[in-house]
């Protein structure tokens, strides 16, 4: 035993015997790395296994289809998200809130109804408008109150009950789009830009009887002698055209169409504008218009006032309580409003007291770095055609071993969970970032939008991780439909994993929202068994245009409880 | 001592290769290695399928009665519910067992688990329960939403040889 203790003593003696400068290299750098390792690590930032499972399953299912997929904030045997929770002024503190229309996002937004408790806003929202390339211009929300009574007025006291809104993203849009659920009508949002023939065709098939249009966008005499149920028109200018008079009518329309020009109406009536109307009965939808890209048919859809508000509730919830919006946040719609997700989100943003930044460079395949020349948003929702683009532009600058070294790097860290900050490495060696906004930085979180069946282009996991690493956001992607109100899944805000699906397809989309449910029905060779869910996608909720409908794509619920396309 | 080993210079310039070199040289390496290998992500194991909803007619009904591994179910009112989480009491050994696997509307109704409370012929039609009062279709009413709120609900019950039962065993 001793004899054994001995020649152990020795052949460590020997071993050390060989000490030299070389091992007091080695034995720094080795503490070196491990200080540094200490030093770098930090907690993800939503804990792994929660990512591993992201939607609930039910326990039962009926032959034929899987069980039916929810959203954990909204969990089997509870009542689905119905609305907004808007708790006018005057209501016991812990009551449970009504679901709201249009109507109460208004008033939320002009300070009459309160934010919750605990967040602090300047009382309002506040609406910004960029123009081209020259200024920004604050909008006074008391103004565009006056706007919206006197042109609902306007259209009701003239008969109006389905109107066109023919603009692009501004300050007018919303206004008409509030101004139907105040004064009874239905707002028709058709995307701009389209060519005339297809303008006439929609305007027909909607059955509009008026039309807000911007002067000189459209052919009047056309539009006038084709749509036959065309009673009203009213011009929007911009004002550097306002010395015009867009008064007169071309002939031949006779005095079948009433033509006014939106700021003379708001002109007359400023010194004594009628206010909002109280509350009578329930306003009428809003109808949207499923388009693959300008010029093509279009699927009419037409969402209640449910529908709406249940989509913008379950979008406000979606996100985790430190990234939700509030009063501190700028929004830039990048895309147009035409889009029930993108103008779900803006009402989101209204609803929360957000800066609102109205671009009207905004639509499905704009430049993001273009939109945002003057402004610097903390959020932004876009297209996939413009978060493809972004990633293409950006991806072709990453040239040389040092950035690919730090672009790699920071997918290392993403990968562990985190989301890369400045930190002592990329100040040595900095990736390469997109120029998003005017100071770099600030944007928080960017939204892109899947538009199921329209051939948008298809972003994959690494693709989204890049784009984390290029605009040092956080990135969400979500999946929209025709007949569905805001999105049918979206991903959850800390997913930042990539590789769990193939990188030549769509990423998955995450988990329902919870307004909804989803459940798939076997569709072919895609059939539910025991192992997997499969199938074409069923949706039920108060966000679905007549409660539940079949998306026509097929899907699949992967493991980790995610929608993701076959 | 007179040292006449040799020079000392020549020893120090092949000094990297000690063997204490080569322990920490690979100690190195390996943290490094530990460092930057690709994470896989983590996951939890695979949940338990959902169980299919299913059209059951009394002799299909009788074998989930708890033995042979088999699931507790029991039907009250056409629904069959999945007590296994009760099997201390529907389960085989427990007080109520005789409802395991059959029509137990009856014996919810009356408070009674004797054997005549059930149907005898699992081949002749359901149990009406036209010849019961007020109070104990109110009893049964209450039972059946305590079943409601604590279990899950897998199935209908319907006589052999009904619409519903031919419909079903076509589709298997």
């Amino acid at each position: 035993m001793a004899g054994l203790i001995e020649q152990l003593d020795s052949a460590i003696a020997d071993l050390l015997a060989g000490w030299n400068v070389y091992t007091t290299l080695l034995l720094g750098a080795i503490l070196a790395f491990i200080g540094f390792v200490i030093y770098d690590t930090r907690d993800a930032d939503t804990h792994p296994l929660l990512l591993a499972r992201q939607a609930q399953a039910a326990y039962i299912r009926q032959p034929g289809e899987s069980a039916a997929f929810r959203s954990p904030e909204t969990p089997h045997g509870y009542p689905l998200r119905t609305g907004l929770m808007v708790k006018p002024p005057g209501t016991p503190m812990y009551s449970a809130g009504k679901d709201g229309d249009l109507r109460d996002i208004w008033r939320r937004v002009t300070g009459e109804i309160p934010l919750e408790k605990n967040a602090s806003s300047s009382g309002t929202a506040q609406i910004l408008t960029v123009f081209g390339k020259e200024e920004v211009t604050e909008h006074n929300i008391a103004d565009i109150t006056k706007e919206i009574s006197v042109i609902g007025k306007h259209l009701k006291d003239h008969g109006a009950k389905r109107v066109a809104v023919y603009l692009p993203n501004s300050v007018e849009f919303l206004a008409a789009l509030f101004a139907g659920a105040f004064y009874d009508f239905t707002p028709i949002l058709i995307p701009y830009n389209q060519p005339h023939k297809t303008l006439i065709e929609l305007l027909k098939q909607t059955k509009a009887d008026s039309l807000i249009a911007e002067a000189g966008s459209l052919p009047l005499a056309d539009v006038g002698k084709s749509v036959s149920g065309l009673r009203q028109l009213i011009w929007t200018v911009e004002k550097t055209s306002r010395h015009m008079d867009w008064n007169e009518v071309p002939e031949g329309i006779g005095g079948k169409i009433d033509v006014s020009v939106w700021h003379q109406l708001v002109q007359d009536q400023k010194n004594c504008p009628p206010g909002l109307p109280s509350d009578s009965g329930k306003a009428p939808g809003v109808v949207f218009l499923w388009q693959e890209s300008v010029g093509k048919p279009a699927e009419i859809v037409e969402f209640t006032q449910q529908n709406l508000v249940a989509a913008v509730g379950s979008l406000i919830t979606a996100l985790p309580g430190p990234q939700r919006f509030n009063a501190s946040d700028s929004f830039l719609p990048a895309d147009s409003f035409t889009n029930s997700y993108c103008l779900g989100l803006t009402l989101a943003a209204l609803f929360s007291h957000a800066t609102v930044m109205i671009n009207s460079v905004a639509g499905p395949g704009v430049d993001l770095a273009l939109a945002t020349r003057l402004i610097a948003p903390t959020l932004t929702v876009v297209s996939a055609e413009t978060a493809a683009k972004l990633h293409s532009t950006t991806t072709k600058t990453v040239t040389g071993t040092l950035a690919k070294l730090a672009h790699s790097l920071e997918t290392r860290i993403l990968n562990s969970g985190r989301l890369p900050t400045d930190s002592l490495l990329t100040r040595i060696n900095a990736p390469t970032r997109a120029t998003v906004g005017t100071t770099p930085g600030k944007l928080r979180a960017l939204f892109v939008s899947e538009r199921a069946g329209l051939n948008t282009p298809p972003l994959s996991s690494e693709d989204l991780s890049d784009l984390r690493i290029y605009t040092k956001a956080r990135v969400v992607y979500a999946l929209t439909a025709a007949k569905v109100a805001g999105a049918v899944a979206q991903t959850n805000i800390y997913d930042y994993r990539r590789g769990v699906t193939p990188s030549n397809r769509h990423s998955h989309f995450g988990a329902p929202l919870s307004c909804l449910e989803v459940k798939l029905k076997d569709n072919g060779p895609h059939k539910t068994t025991d192992e997997q869910s499969a199938g074409e996608v069923i949706v039920t909720g108060a966000s679905v245009a007549g409660g539940e409908c079949a998306l026509g794509v097929n899907a699949t619920f992967r493991e980790d409880h995610t929608l993701a396309y076959i | 001592m007179a040292d006449s080993s040799s020079p000392p210079v020549a020893t120090e310039a092949t000094s990297a290769a000690t063997p204490i070199n080569f322990i920490l040289l690979s100690l190195f390496v390996f943290l490094v290695y530990l460092r930057l290998k690709p994470m896989k992500p983590q996951v939890l194991p695979r949940a338990p399928p959902a169980t299919v909803f299913r059209t059951f007619t009394p002799p299909e009904l009788y074998p989930y009665n708890g033995l042979n591994g088999m699931p507790v179910y029991l039907a009250v009112r056409g629904r069959v519910f999945d007590v296994t989480a009760g099997r201390n009491f529907y389960g085989p050994g427990g007080p109520y067992a005789n409802f395991a696997g059959r029509d137990a509307s009856r014996g919810l109704a009356c408070g009674s688990f004797d054997e005549d409370m059930l149907t005898k012929d699992l081949d002749g039609p359901l149990d009406k329960l036209d010849d019961l009062g007020d109070e104990q279709m109110e009893a049964l009413q209450g039972w059946e939403e305590r079943f409601l709120e604590k279990y899950l609900v897998v199935g209908k019950l319907v006589p052999v040889g009904s619409e519903e039962a031919k419909a079903a065993a076509a589709q298997q």
